[in-house]
Formats: structure tokens, sequence, C-alpha cells
């Protein structure tokens, strides 16, 4: 007696199914075979060919199961022809020569190997796309969790999304979340420290983890600007007022010394000086980049629209050509993200060098802070009260 | 160490309409003649950002950089001819005929003001 599959049966090839012993119409006993056949090989294992006619193999006549010698099962009353085909072909066939018979019976048996494999692989794709959506949909809620600013830029374009499903850039986002929480506490126990006027060997503790902090971002942007470095380019994984001094993927060190400064005093002549140098030297070296990434601005524009007067033939040949150099530009830009943090590094080093421990120590408790404000204050603005238009 | 730079606060904010780089040069006896016959040489691929910006830093300076253009197919030997290894990242600077190193090494040494000084030693600069 066939064994049939209680239940529905999912077919990629047509629609859903139901099985049961009365109900059975050709598709679905064809289908019903097929799924047993994919598994086990058992006595009621004759109708291999069935899931071949859904593919429109060249034979057409359902013919003989893949298996030599395997009895029919004379009970399948309710079977339809074509696949009894199979015993009726079988009387047929006994008297055709034996050659034709063993060779349909080995393409056949071909066949039925080669549609199995197809469906074994359609189903493996849909099993890993399936585990595949289920991470992606895990990844954003988590990002999503850690109030990472992305529902904001639906707004803007949907690309906001994306951006945050990007493994490398999701990774980079939840690790800048963790980067703010820590350099929230270091700037309250900076504050702490000095205001109960500790040691300078304690303060230096602080200062140097001050320091390690900074490197940390600039190594956590270096390697999301690889994976994206659009996203790092456009600053949108800060908050609003942050964007606004957006400049190469950051702040411009001369402006910052220009906030700190003013904090630190007193400061030596000495000091003072070094000082003043440090911020010409920072806005030379900021206004060099500048200029070079108005060059790339330049020549990627060159790049895109060279030779647009040619006739059709020659427009269509360097397309291709044409973009595969600009996109060699584009690469540029992760090296310009990389000297703009270079940049900023440098400066802080070189404060670090000019300034003693402890104004070093007030200097990371302004910087601290200010973002800290800038931060509160992008979320004053985004939760203002509107007037009603 | 550290110097205080008068020459350098005196001077204008140079405007970059005012500067004009010196035209490339190429192949004129190689690549170590170049860096021995000028102060201050930049060697840099063709259309390289890169070197655009170390061009502009040097002029910014008060510097007249000479520029050494490589074609992407000379690379590897101008490499092996300046460095001796064909594993080299450009653009690169020589200053007084001595290499100082790729624009991170720039930047570094200006930012901590040892650059102007360096210059100075070469004769690109005068107070």
């Amino acid at each position: 007696m066939m064994e049939l599959y209680s239940g529905y049966l999912e077919d990629p090839f047509n629609h859903l199914k139901p099985l049961c012993p009365n109900n059975m119409t050709s598709a679905s006993t064809q289908f019903a075979s097929s799924i047993r056949i994919g598994g086990m090989y058992d006595r009621e294992n004759q109708i291999t060919s069935v899931w071949n006619d859904s593919f429109q193999v060249d034979d057409s006549q359902a013919t003989s199961p893949s298996m030599g010698d395997v009895k029919l099962d004379n009970t399948l009353d309710d079977v339809p022809n074509e696949l009894l085909g199979s015993s009726k072909g079988y009387e047929h066939e006994a008297s055709k020569p034996p050659e034709k018979v063993l060779r349909r019976l080995a393409q056949n048996r071909e066949a039925a190997r080669k549609s199995r494999l197809r469906k074994k692989a359609y189903i493996q794709q849909l099993e890993s796309s399936r585990i595949k959506l289920a991470q992606l949909e895990q990844e954003l809620n988590h990002a999503r969790q850690q109030g990472v600013y992305i529902g904001g830029h639906l707004g803007e374009s949907a690309l906001g999304l994306t951006k945050a499903i990007i493994p490398g850039i999701a990774a980079f986002e939840i690790e800048y979340t963790h980067w703010v929480e820590e350099q929230n506490r270091q700037t309250r126990e900076l504050r702490a420290a000095i205001q109960a006027q500790v040691s300078d060997i304690e303060l230096h503790m602080l200062v140097e983890s001050g320091m390690n902090h900074y490197e940390n971002l600039f190594r956590i942007k270096a390697i999301a600007a690889k994976s994206d470095v659009f996203y790092i380019m456009s600053g949108i994984w800060r908050t609003s007022a942050e964007r606004f001094f957006l400049w190469m993927g950051g702040f411009r060190p001369s402006e910052l010394l220009k906030i700190l400064v003013p904090q630190l005093e007193p400061l030596t002549e000495h000091q003072a000086t070094q000082v003043n140098d440090l911020k010409r030297s920072s806005q030379q070296a900021e206004h060099a980049l500048s200029q070079g990434m108005e060059k790339l601005q330049e020549t990627l524009s060159e790049a895109l629209t060279m030779g647009q007067l040619a006739g059709p033939d020659v427009i269509v040949n360097n397309y291709m050509g044409q973009m595969a150099n600009a996109l060699g530009k584009l690469e540029t830009l992760v090296s310009f993200v990389n000297q703009g943090d270079h940049l900023r590094q440098a400066a802080l080093q070189q404060m670090y060098k000019i300034l003693t421990t402890r104004q070093t120590a007030r200097g990371l408790l302004v910087l601290g802070d200010y973002f800290q404000r800038l931060r509160a204050l992008s979320s004053l603005w985004v939760a203002r009260p509107r007037e009603p238009s | 160490m550290h110097q205080a730079i008068p020459c350098s606060n005196t001077r204008a904010w140079p405007r970059p309409a005012d500067l004009s780089a010196p035209p490339p040069l190429r192949h004129s006896g190689g690549v170590r003649q170049v860096v021995q016959d000028n102060p201050v040489v930049v060697v840099g691929r063709k259309g390289c950002c890169m070197s655009h910006v170390v061009r502009r830093l040097l002029l910014g300076l008060g510097v007249n950089p000479t520029a050494y253009e490589v074609p992407t197919e000379e690379e590897a030997a101008v490499a092996r001819e300046v460095f001796g290894s064909g594993d080299v990242t450009f653009p690169v600077v020589f200053i007084g005929g001595k290499l100082l190193g790729g624009l991170d090494r720039l930047m570094a040494v200006h930012i901590s003001g040892e650059l102007v000084p360096i210059l100075k030693a070469a004769g690109a600069l005068w107070l």
C-alpha cells in the first residue's frame, strides 16, 4: 500500500495541495511519491519519474521506475493512467529490444536523479535564505535597541536604514555607542578627580585612558571606512549638532583647539606660543587636505564626463572603462578619512607634549564635556516643540 | 626640538590663486638626479590627489616643491630605483636629497613643528 504524507505538501512548482487517500489527483500523487523518493527508498518507491514529469523531461510517457527490479504495487487503483503507464508500458516494452528498454531505464534513472538533486539544491537555498533573513532581522533589532539613530534617516533616504544592516557598519554602530558611553563615564571620572584635586599620578592614569580612548575611536573608524567610506564621511553615525561641524569625517582639530585654549589658562608663554603654532600647523594641514578633496571631486567629474561628445559607439565602449576609473578614484576617499583622523591624532599627541598632566586632564574634560553637550543639544533639537503650520 | 617660527608668523596666508606649482618633471636624468638637484621633491602618481595634498601643504609653507610624476606603468621601476624595493606607497617627499617619507610622515613632522627647520636646513625656506 502506498504510504502517503499526511498534511500539506509544499511544492515550489505548483501550489499547496493537501494529500489524503481519497483526494488524490494526478499532481498530488506525483508529488507524494516524489517526497518519499527524496527520502527513503522502500518497496513502494516505484514512481520516480513523476518528479520528472513536472520538469517536462524528454520522456513524456511515464516509464518504468528507476530501480530496475522493483515490484509494482497492483493495489494502486486510483493512480492515474500516466503513472500506471509504467505497468502498461512494461507490457509493451517487454516486446521491444532489451537494449532500448535498458537505455530508457537508464535515462529515466538519470533524469530522476537530477530532479532530486535540483529539488535538494532549491530547498537548501530556501533554508539558508531563511537563516540569513533571521540574522538580518536580529541585527536590525539589536541596533535599534541600542538606541542607534537609524529611524531618523528614513526621511532622508531609505539608504539610511540599509547602512545599519551592512555587517561592518552594524558592528561599528554598536561599538561607537559603547565608545560614547565609555567617554561619558571617563568625563565624569575626570571631573570628579580634578575637583577632588587628586595627585598627578592618578591624573596621569586617567589622562592615559583618555588618550587611548580616542585612539580606539580612530581605530574603529578606520575599519568601518573600509566597509563603507561614505557612511563615515557623511557623519550619519554622529548626532545632528555634531554633524554640523563635520570635516573629513570628524571634527576639525584647529576648531577644537580654539575651544580648548581659553579653558586651559593659565599657560606659560612658551606653551602659548607652542599652542598657537599647533593651531596654525593644523589649519595649514586641514587646508591642504581640503584642497586635495576638491581635486578629487574635479578628477571624479572629469572621469565621468570624458568623451561624452563622442559618437554612440565610443560612449558605449568607454563607459565601463570610465566607471572602472571612477571607482578607483572613489577608493581615495578612504585615504582622506584616514588622513583626517591621523591629523586629529597628531594634534592630540602634540597637545599632550605641550601641556602638563593636570592641564591635559582639564583639556580632556573640556573636550568630553563639549561633545556631551553637543549630543544633548541634538536630542533637544529633535524633541523641540514645533509650531503647527 | 620645537622652536618658534618667526618667518611663518609674518608670512601672509597664501591664496591658492597666487601659487602655481611648477610644471612636473619627467625622467630628466631619472628620479635620483631630480632628487639630488632639487631641495624639495614630491614623487607621486600622475593625477593622484594625495600628491596634490602634499604639494599644497608645502606650497602653503612657502616652499616651491618639484613634482616628479610617475606614470602607473613605471611605478614599480621608480620605487626600486629610489628605495631598492618595489613596494612603496606614493606619494613620497624628498627634502635636501634625503627621503622624508609619505603623507603620514609629512603631516606628523609638520604638526610636531619639525618640518620648517628641516626645510630651512635644506635651503628650501628662507627667513
